[in-house]
């Protein structure tokens, strides 16, 4: 055996132990997430069952049917698919601009600046609330798309977090742009957006998961049922003065996960190794 | 970090501008308003915005065409809102000035949202308060004046699994704090039962089993003058009563959530106190037919809980004659013995328990017989606090080896330094 | 000295530069600030001035008809034995939460990024689905594990011959099942960040690392920790940030007891706002968010790179 086939059996040793480890730990990341979604076929009463079980002993589709029968899916649907669409693309536009900014240019209120962005990141969220719809309705926007998207179209975290991401790429590669003529908004579009692929796929998922999952704000926003987004729509036929319909709520939980995996699976081949380095000499 | 002082300065400076400009109240307490202007005769026109939750929500437009035959210029839009955030949507609309013309309120929300002002008082000419059970209408009476219609009620019993009661020789319903306590024990040593009762141990909305037997023991939450009746002797021996479950081992202190009906289904719970909620739930189980119900026990009285929904019209509502014309029109008899053909919610108004439907179901009159002594708490704008309180007390009595007179006396001081927020 | 007109045309040329670099500079922000302004920092400083006031509920159809109180609305929050209790149980959980959470992201993130594992999808997504699936089923499955008769973890116990005790209804045994419960849920999205920050590090360092004859371990130590600290400095800044306002968990499983020992400060100020003692929950807020400035400040302190 020469010295090249130790460090291959080595290597497969770590390997095993390795995929054994981190699948055990799968087991028992998804267990409630394959309990719920088993159990959105289970009739009322076995969901209430204690201890929980896990295949349904009537396997039945009547909470997907009564789902779809009794919410107006279509309209709650595209409604959540705009609203979080749109925070998503304002986001990572306007985040990573105002982040490349802070991170990689000098100018004056720019400390300032960045002290109130990191400040308001901590405020604990639910202080702003009243007054954030007392202004909201008082610029006539409530019950609008407007009043949906405009307060959450920028977020302090994504601006803390591009800049984060961004500081570290180097200044060199920024600098040799600089010196060879390039505006800044080329750099930006060329050079530092590419580069960022990764935290811009992670900002669109942690954005979109937020804004899709949001339940308070639309819920206070929107008058007229038309407007109303899926966590609402779903409260309001499952959850009852004294009771809760259980088999409609967990049918409505795996709705509406479905799109926010999807957005994730999408996103999460762009955390690939590679584009980040091929720039660098 | 320096760059920091000079904007943090200027913010520091224009919070402090804010909060100065707080001019602060006029006048003392908030002067209470007598009843509504009258509403003119005549139909309804206008559009009329109602906010109602849950299946009240979903449902309320089957009820719309008969108010619309009556009056053919009116339309009616419904938006149902989900329970879950319905008292800070409707707190937050208050706030803005956007309100409906006319929402669902449960009933403990009542005091608070009038003291804001934004509730319109009942109008005299169109509703008659005797009309109603008692214990619903005080809901909506905030400092002598009527800010709304009671619409559904609910009221609590005691829900017994007739077989493990039928085991331990207990053939009818216990009518004393002394028979219902043996008749616990014997569903626990001759019915086969674990337990013989499952009380709320404390935690959220206990208050709702405890007041009760203060109001049996002809306790109340508040005496004549308004101050707080927590430490008074009858709320004493209340609590001792309730406590006594406990250290009996009549009934458990850490039941996991979720455990009660299937608990009760299976005869390992005798009893527990519930509303007419459960009665869907238990039938979903399959248990349908196997429990019974029984009153509450009386020791001065025999009072129970009552609950349920009123119906606000709110001051900043855009078509207000309509609006009342449409709460009165849903408080008619029959329209209520409609709707609780299609909901299940119990008539707050009496003469409709009269109908068939109503009248056929013998567990449905059990709780009717109850509504005519139920009691619900002052409509104060703390209550809610002083409820939570109260809570965290109670499960400091079960849990712990806190004396009854020691709870009373914390909840005393406790209520009455939150006050009644006037 | 006399002026040379090269100096002039120098500083003429500087404050061009300057001037420069500001509006663009500001060109980019500004969609970001004034929506910033409008959106945050006003309610901010709405709620801020609400905390120095005795406003209730019963004000908000006119809320410049309060009181001015100055401090006493804080005054009241630290003489609030609940608000202590819950300061303390919010610490318990920062203190142990925060570096269990972390570690676990990170391990999960190190072991799928590096390249050994096939299947990266698949692990990726599970162990993100915490993140995304309803509370309330997560609710349900938590329950049931820790439930004191029936539930899994007691059931492995009794194997070994231990009793488990009732964990969620133990007052000192409820916060710390709650941490576990939270580091669960969480680590995915920590690992998202992770994986997404160890992306951006060079392979080429590595490649120089191996070549010097460094072992797996010296590669993390060297190469990787380094790298990582911006990215580990926001991940320690969020999850302190979000465990400092921990809430859900609370609500959902326990709703603050047994006995209070799982009431959070969040919590706390939820309830009291539900009272409708807006001042008095605004003060609390704000006291919060010191406690929040104070422990990020600290993690800068510790993590942040010399050329910052």
């Amino acid at each position: 055996m020469d010295a090249r086939d130790k460090p291959r059996s080595r290597d497969r040793v770590a390997k095993l132990v390795l995929h054994v480890v981190l699948g055990l730990g799968l087991l028992a990341m998804i267990g409630p997430f394959l309990w719920m979604l088993l159990s959105s076929f289970k009739s009322e009463q076995e969901i209430r069952e204690v201890p929980p079980t896990w295949w349904p002993r009537d396997f039945g589709f009547g909470n997907f049917a009564e789902l779809f029968d009794r919410l107006d899916f279509p309209t709650y649907f595209t409604n959540s698919v705009v609203v979080a669409a749109s925070v998503t693309a304002g986001n990572l536009v306007l985040c990573s601009a105002a982040g490349y900014a802070l991170a990689k240019m000098r100018f004056p209120g720019r400390r300032s600046l960045l002290g109130l962005v990191l400040g308001t990141v901590m405020v604990p969220g639910m202080v702003t609330f009243v007054p954030l719809f007392v202004l909201v309705s008082k610029m006539g926007l409530t019950n609008t798309f407007a009043g949906l998207v405009l307060p959450f179209l920028v977020g302090a975290f994504g601006v803390f977090f591009m800049r984060q991401f961004i500081l570290s790429i180097p200044d060199e590669l920024i600098e040799s742009a600089r010196i060879d003529g390039a505006g800044e908004v080329r750099i930006f579009v060329r050079i530092i957006l590419p580069l960022c692929r990764p935290a811009l796929a992670t900002l669109g998922i942690l954005t979109f998961l937020g804004s899709w999952n949001n339940f308070l704000w639309p819920l206070v926003v929107a008058t007229t049922e038309d407007k109303y987004t899926l966590p609402v729509a779903l409260a309001l036929y499952s959850v009852g003065q004294n009771e809760t319909d259980y088999g409609l709520l967990l049918a409505g939980s795996v709705v509406v996960v479905v799109p926010v995996l999807v957005v994730f699976i999408l996103l999460q081949r762009h955390f690939v190794r590679g584009i980040a380095t091929t720039g660098l000499k | 970090m320096r760059g920091w002082t000079r904007p943090v300065a200027a913010l520091g400076l224009a919070t402090a501008l804010l909060a100065v400009a707080a001019c602060g109240r006029d006048g003392g307490d908030a002067q209470s308003e007598g009843p509504g202007t009258a509403v003119g005769a005549g139909p309804a026109t206008g559009e009329i915005n109602i906010w109602a939750m849950g299946a009240e929500g979903e449902k309320l437009s089957a009820l719309i065409d008969g108010f619309t035959k009556d009056n053919p210029d009116a339309t009616v839009k419904v938006t149902p809102i989900p329970w879950d955030g319905a008292h800070d949507k409707i707190a937050t609309a208050i706030a803005a000035g956007e309100t409906p013309d006319v929402a669902l309120i449960g009933t403990t929300w009542m005091g608070e949202f009038a003291r804001t002002g934004g509730l319109d008082p009942t109008p005299e000419n169109l509703i008659k308060p005797a009309d109603f059970y008692g214990g619903a209408w005080d809901t909506t009476v905030v400092d002598g004046t009527s800010y709304g219609v009671p619409w559904y009620v609910e009221t609590r019993l005691f829900y017994v699994n007739s077989d493990v009661a039928r085991k331990a020789g207990v053939d009818s319903p216990p009518s004393s704090w002394e028979d219902l306590k043996a008749a616990v024990k014997a569903m626990k040593e001759k019915g086969g039962a674990d337990w013989g009762v499952s009380l709320q141990p404390g935690k959220t909305g206990s208050w709702q089993s405890v007041m009760p037997f203060v109001w049996q023991n002809g306790g109340a939450v508040q005496k004549e003058d308004g101050s707080f009746a927590f430490d008074s002797p009858e709320t004493v021996a209340a609590l001792e009563y309730y406590k006594s479950f406990f250290t009996e081992k009549l009934s458990p202190a850490d039941l996991p959530q979720g455990a009660l009906e299937p608990d009760f289904v299976k005869g390992k719970i005798g009893a527990f106190i519930s509303g007419p909620w459960h009665i869907g739930i238990l039938k979903d189980q399959g248990f349908e037919g196997k429990y019974e119900v029984w009153p509450m026990p009386t020791k001065v009285t025999g009072t129970s809980f009552v609950g349920g929904g009123d119906l606000a019209v709110f001051k900043d509502a855009k078509n207000r004659e309509g609006a009342w014309k449409f709460v009165s029109y849903l408080s008619r008899p029959d329209v209520q013995a409609t709707w609780f053909q299609t909901v299940g919610d119990l008539p707050s108004v009496k003469s409709a328990w009269e109908d068939p439907a109503l009248k056929a179901d013998p567990m449905l009159a059990a709780f009717g017989t109850q509504l005519n002594d139920a009691k619900s708490p002052p409509t104060i704008a703390t209550w809610d606090q002083i409820a939570a309180g109260f809570d965290d007390l109670m499960e400091q009595l079960v849990k712990t080896d806190m004396t009854p007179a020691e709870m009373a006396t914390s909840a005393q001081e406790q209520a009455t330094s939150i006050g009644t927020g006037g | 000295m006399t002026a040379r007109p090269q100096d002039a045309a120098l500083r003429r040329g500087r404050r061009a530069s300057r001037l420069r670099r500001a509006v663009t500079g500001w060109g980019f922000v500004s969609p970001f600030t004034l929506l910033f302004a409008v959106f945050m920092a006003g309610p901010v400083l709405i709620s801020l001035a609400m905390s120095f006031t005795d406003m209730r509920s019963a004000d908000v159809r006119d809320p410049l008809g309060v009181n001015f109180v100055g401090f006493d609305q804080y005054a009241k929050v630290f003489g609030d034995p609940l608000f202590v209790k819950a300061a303390g149980n919010t610490g318990m959980f920062v203190l142990i939460g925060v570096p269990l959470t972390m570690a676990a992201g990170l391990a999960v993130a190190l072991g799928l990024n590096s390249g050994l594992t096939k299947f990266k999808t698949l692990f990726r997504v599970g162990y993100y689905l915490p993140v995304v699936t309803s509370i309330v089923a997560v609710s349900v499955v938590w329950r049931f594990l820790l439930q004191p008769d029936t539930g899994l973890v007691n059931s492995l116990l009794g194997l070994v011959g231990v009793d488990g005790p009732n964990w969620l209804d133990d007052p000192g045994l409820s916060l710390p099942s709650l941490i576990v419960m939270a580091a669960w849920r969480n680590l995915g999205f920590q690992m998202v960040i992770f994986l997404a920050g160890l992306q951006a590090i060079p392979a080429n360092l590595y490649e120089a690392a191996r070549l010097d004859g460094a072992s797996r371990w010296q590669q993390f130590r060297y190469v990787t920790l380094p790298m990582l600290r911006p990215t580990m400095l926001f991940v320690a800044v969020i999850t302190t940030i979000s465990y400092l306002q921990f809430f859900e968990e609370s609500y959902v499983m326990t709703q603050g007891g047994p006995l209070n020992s799982t009431l959070s400060v969040s919590f706390h100020v939820f309830k009291q706002f539900g009272f409708g003692n807006y001042g008095y929950a605004s003060a609390m807020s704000y006291i919060l968010f010191v406690a929040i400035v104070a422990l990020s400040l600290l993690w800068f302190r510790l993590l942040k790179r010399k050329d910052q």
